[in-house]
């Protein structure tokens, strides 16, 4: 009749043995990175931890009792599959991106972290988890005393008596605790325990086919002969079971409505499937798999329930003991075989979900119940140990608690109505969890109230009396606390005639929709829960990335080294490094290793989330928030200087209206004072700020303040109290990058601001005006004297779009000056230079006006001078003095230089000879009165002159002269070859103060010519640098001699043009001829 | 044109209304007093009603679910198709 302790037992070990291999196999390969559960098959099967010991013997109980309506525990499930495409995977990017750890945490979290909330979910979960933890403890135990063939309830091993179901708790407990409670990360997912789960799921459901394969087939001849026969033998009761309704008058009916309904709610909000759908799901497309398939597998396990249910009935003839039909038919029958498969599928069901759940719930009791008074002690190095022991602390606690409630209630409720308590107390978190979803203004408040208000009456109405052989709760049951019939358990308010769950379920969930609504509408949200609100009922801007802009600031900036100390007394020194090398990855780090202050509060929101992997949301947040407390920095809200209106992600709309006012100012006008203080008014204005300054930078490098805005106007000079800021400025000028001081305060002492706090000056930053790859030309600061925290990124990233502008504007100012500069001198060189040339040309001509007009005439003589200078001024001259009919003087002189100072020294000259050129003096005593006279004046202006001084007479024939440092005239005889050289001693004039020029004198004959010239004939040089020389002017003078005088003139000229081969001189030439007839 | 006909049902179960509409239809069929038409003591060649109707109406509803899943798998793909053209 049984197939023996001994057996069963080795069985159960060596099973024991395979789940445990199985689990630490799945979990060395997750170690290695080649994990055998991220497939949607093993998700799906994972989630068949719904169907637990109650699916594998409760459901055959209750179809036996009460019939076809244990369908809708397992349809309510398949039909809230068609959500989770939505809801659930909704839920799981929300858990995800939140290292949400339970379903506590999730519910806490949308509640603004709510710690008060999580410990009431975490109350409701313990205490609604009793009974179903209890039951399955009950239905393992039970199989095993009746495979085992025991009748009364205990093993004797040696006089001691052992409960079977304590040995199992403590079995489950240690299995729980290795695979679930091995590291403190909650949010990190188990493999080797889900992979346990889900081979047990596999065999649970091959072992009930198994069953129901041998029932229907074996025993009988196929559903429709098990239908037929049963019609036959028990046509009643068959009307009963396969109708609905059709059991209403049994205490213990539960209408299918209420079935479904718990069951639709229990599939996602019971501890465990949240634990094995969200926090173990891999990848978010199991889901869509899972979808179907979980229901296939809920199809298939149900499918036989049935034929067993009424193979049962038949073959005991009772429905006594039906929870356990699955294990006694094959027993009935002498199947041991079957019946053991059927043991260890029942087993299989318990324990996966004993171990879920007790993980699942102990992460709860943890995070949400020892958390929050761990976070008031400082923190220990030795907090992970503690943490990690109180979780497996948690593991035992939630298995044994059912334990005691299997004791206590023990045999007074069928499986599945033990397992209905269970369910109608997870449907407590129903409204929470699906308004925090869907319903913007569900609040904290609400969601305590309902919460709170559900789990009381659920407590009083169901968990209550399911105590109902306690005398106590037996005297409350029958008539009321305080003899109240009124308030009578099972009758709330005079509502009788309906089942327990029904009456428990519709009264909870009023009071919990009720008073979440009621509160929702009546309260508003605080500011931690409007933080969360857009993570969770925003959805759109979670799947698009939505990049959530900072709204708060530190107001004392805490190192990266304080928070890896904070993590690492929580999750341990190593993770903490770790997750924080992670989050730096490729942000910037400024000198001492910190990141700016923008990054600041996501380091704080990064340090949160990695907490609350291990501790969950609420804790972390109120461990973060305590830590920053210490520190003397906390949370505070930026002024949020573009008001709340935001036209698109980055711009608001104030901005764009400040960018657009401010290009009008720079384009209105060029004037750049004007420009520099509209600017800065604009700034005031708009901004609240109180001081606005520009410097530029002035030609010698130094700053100089151009504008100046705001209040507490007083003269620049080294003592105001903006100089404090000093430092900045050089920084700013030099990195070309905004500096700012967000709390004067928290730097006095680093930085003297004295003064500048004096003022009252809060916060300042300094902008330096600089144009996009070039060094800065000046310095932008505004002060505030009213917010601190005032320069956010998006606001100095407006400042630095100003002064990039204002920078273009006094680039483009100041090139147009230096352009105007340029203009002006240019056109006043150009001035000059027409006036100096209009003045030479005056002097040329004045110049040459002294040159004699025309050679006088004498008898028997031909004269003829001219002269073509080079220069428009030049220091050539010749003259002609005529005193009676035959006298003539004929001077010849050279200026050294070309300048007007020559000029003046000929004209000087000029004066010079014609006072003395009328007397008796010889030409060598004219000269050297000459060089007398003009000595001081020639060696003050460094010049000297060269003079040929000649006397002709014509009545004699003689010309007598003197020469001083002059190019010799030559005389053309006719018929003599060579020119005769007129030479005499004599130093140049102006050279030595009295000198003697040597006075010569030669007799001139009839044809000759007498050619007196300047150096620039006989030193005209060709293109090869040859000189015209002495000779050719003689060959030339002897071709030409013949000529009459102005044409000798002329032709030397061409002959000199011909030579050079161009027309412009390079010195002055000045040629005389004399010819005499 | 069957796939013409399959490519239209595929779509118009993309949107979330037919999801919704479906999962309404569900708990309609799962209720009274729609559950009266089958909570008759007939039988069926053998299959009592009730029965009848939840062992066939069960594997009906998981196939719209398995056409839903192939939907949005098709609407995936297709997403995928438009980024890589």
């Amino acid at each position: 009749m049984n197939a023996g302790i001994v057996p069963a037992a080795l069985i159960s070990l060596l099973y024991t043995l395979l789940i445990f291999m199985i689990a630490w196999r799945a979990h060395q390969r997750k170690e290695t990175g080649r994990s055998i559960i991220a497939n949607p098959y093993a998700y799906s099967l994972s989630i068949a931890v719904y169907c637990t010991s109650w699916t594998f013997y409760g459901s055959v109980g209750k179809a036996a009792t009460t019939g076809i309506d244990f369908l809708m525990i397992y349809l309510g499930p398949s039909l809230m599959a068609f959500s989770w495409f939505f809801v659930l995977r909704r839920i799981v990017k929300i858990s995800k991106e939140n290292n949400i750890t339970s379903i506590a945490d999730f519910i806490s979290l949308r509640y603004g972290k709510s710690l008060g909330l999580g410990a009431l979910v975490t109350l409701i979960a313990i205490l609604g988890i009793m009974p179903y933890i209890a039951l399955q403890i009950k239905a393992a135990s039970t199989s095993f005393y009746l495979i085992g063939g025991f009748r009364e309830k205990g093993i004797h091993l040696g006089g001691v008596t052992l409960s079977a179901g304590l040995l199992l708790s403590l079995i489950l407990s240690v299995f729980s605790v290795v695979f679930g409670a091995r590291r403190l990360m909650s949010s990190e997912r188990h493999e080797g325990l889900m992979a346990a789960v889900a081979f047990e799921s596999l065999v649970k459901l091959a072992s009930l086919i198994g069953v129901g394969l041998f029932v229907t087939y074996q025993l009988f001849d196929g559903f429709s002969d098990i239908f037929t026969r049963f019609r036959h033998t028990y046509p009643e009761q068959f009307t009963r079971l396969f109708t609905l309704g059709g059991a209403g008058n049994d205490p213990e009916y539960i209408p299918p409505f209420s079935m479904l309904f718990m069951s639709m709610g229990a599939i996602m909000l019971l501890p465990r499937q949240f634990h094995v759908m969200v926090i173990e799901n891999s990848d978010e497309r199991h889901i869509t798999k899972a979808m179907w398939l979980f229901p296939v597998y809920m199809f298939l396990i149900s499918l036989f329930v049935m034929p067993i249910a009424l193979g049962g009935l038949l073959t005991t003839g009772s429905a006594t003991g039906a929870d356990f039909f699955v294990i006694s038919i094959p027993l009935v029958t002498g199947h041991d075989g079957i019946a053991m498969l059927a043991f260890l599928g029942g087993l299989s069901a318990a324990a996966g979900m004993v171990m879920v759940e007790s993980v699942a719930i102990s992460t709860m009791l943890l995070n949400h119940i020892f958390m929050p008074v761990i976070v008031r002690f400082t923190p220990q190095a030795w907090f992970p140990y503690l943490l990690i022991n109180l979780k497996r602390l948690g593991i035992f606690l939630v298995i044994f608690m059912g334990y005691f409630y299997y004791r206590i209630v023990g045999d007074s409720f069928m499986l599945v109505n033990m397992g209905m308590i269970s369910f109608s107390a997870a449907s407590q978190f129903l409204p929470a969890m699906l308004g925090g979803l869907y319903w913007q203004r569900g609040n904290r408040t609400g969601a305590v109230t309902g919460t709170l208000l559900g789990f009381l009456i659920w407590f009083y109405t169901l968990l209550l009396p399911s105590f109902s052989n306690s005398r106590w709760v037996g005297d409350l049951l029958a008539s009321g606390p305080f003899g109240i019939a009124l308030l009578k358990p099972t009758a709330l308010f005079g509502l009788s005639g309906m089942d327990l769950w029904s009456h428990s379920l519709f009264w909870s969930m009023l009071f919990n929709m009720g008073g979440y609504i009621i509160c929702s509408i009546m309260f508003r949200q605080d500011e931690a829960e409007h933080d969360q609100l857009r993570k969770f009922t925003g959805m759109i801007d979670l799947t698009r990335g939505y990049r959530h802009a900072e709204t708060k600031r530190l107001s004392k900036p805490v190192t990266i080294t304080q928070f890896i100390n904070l993590m690492s007394k929580f999750i341990g020194p190593e993770e903490a490094r770790q997750a924080i090398f992670s989050y730096i990855g490729e942000r910037e780090i400024d000198a001492e290793g910190n990141v700016s202050e923008f990054e600041l509060p996501n380091l704080k929101r990064f340090t949160e989330k990695t907490l609350a992997g291990s501790v969950g949301a609420a804790a972390a947040g109120a461990i973060v928030d305590s830590f920053l407390s210490d520190m003397g920095s906390r949370m505070e809200s930026v002024y949020d200087i573009f008001s709340n209106v935001r036209t698109s992600l980055d711009q608001s709309r104030e901005a764009l209206f400040v960018r657009l006012k401010a290009s009008e100012i720079i384009n209105r006008t060029l004037d750049l004072q004007i420009i520099m203080d509209d600017l800065l008014n604009l700034l005031l204005k708009e901004f609240k700020l109180d001081a606005a300054i520009i410097q530029l930078r002035s030609e010698n490098g130094g700053l100089e303040v151009r504008s100046y805005q705001g209040v507490n106007r007083r003269p620049i000079n080294p003592n105001h109290w903006f100089m404090e800021s000093r430092p900045y400025f050089d920084m700013a000028l030099l990195d070309r990058k905004a500096h700012f001081v967000n709390d004067t305060r928290l730097i006095a002492d680093t930085v003297a601001l004295d003064r500048t706090i004096a003022e009252g000056i809060i916060s300042c930053a300094h902008i330096p005006i600089v144009r996009e790859g070039e060094s800065s030309i000046g310095l932008m600061s505004v002060f505030s004297k009213s917010i601190a925290g005032l320069f956010t990124e998006e606001f100095l990233g407006l400042l630095s779009s100003l002064a990039g502008q204002l920078a273009q504007a006094v680039t483009i100012v100041r090139e147009m000056e230096a352009g105007e500069r340029e203009r002006i001198q240019k056109e006043q060189a150009q001035l000059q230079h027409a006036r100096v040339l209009r003045d030479m040309e005056i002097a040329q001509q004045i110049q040459l006006s002294l040159l004699p007009e025309s050679a006088p005439e004498l008898f028997g003589v031909e004269m003829g001078g001219r002269c073509v200078s080079a220069a428009h001024v030049g220091g050539d001259y010749y003259d002609f003095f005529q005193y009676d009919d035959h006298s003539v003087d004929l001077v010849i002189a050279d200026v050294s230089g070309h300048s007007v100072g020559a000029a003046l020294i000929m004209s000087e000259v000029r004066t010079l000879l014609r006072a003395q050129a009328n007397s008796a003096l010889t030409a060598s005593s004219i000269l050297r009165n000459l060089n007398n006279q003009l000595y001081e004046d020639l060696t003050r202006s460094e010049l000297f002159i060269t003079m040929f001084y000649a006397k002709y007479n014509s009545a004699t024939g003689r010309l007598s002269y003197a020469n001083a440092g002059h190019n010799n005239p030559l005389i053309k005889r006719g018929g003599v070859p060579s020119c005769i050289n007129l030479d005499a001693e004599g130093l140049i004039i102006g050279v030595k103060k009295s000198v003697v020029f040597e006075e010569r004198g030669i007799e001139l004959h009839k044809g000759d010519v007498v050619l007196f010239y300047t150096d620039g004939l006989n030193e005209a040089a060709n293109a090869q640098g040859e000189l015209f020389g002495t000779e050719r002017i003689c060959e030339h003078l002897g071709s030409v001699m013949h000529q009459p005088v102005a044409e000798i003139l002329d032709s030397f000229y061409h002959a000199i043009a011909d030579f050079t081969g161009s027309d412009t001189l390079q010195d002055d030439i000045s040629l005389m001829v004399l010819k005499i007839h | 044109m069957p796939k013409h006909l399959r490519q239209r049902l595929l779509h118009r179960l993309q949107l979330p209304e037919s999801w919704i509409i479906f999962f309404i239809m569900g708990i309609i069929m799962m209720n009274f007093p729609f559950l009266h038409i089958f909570n008759k003591p007939v039988t069926i060649f053998g299959f009592p009603l009730m029965f009848l109707y939840f062992i066939i109406g069960w594997p009906v509803s998981i196939l719209v679910i398995y056409l839903f899943t192939l939907a949005v798998r098709h609407s995936d793909d297709r997403q995928q198709g438009n980024n890589q053209p």
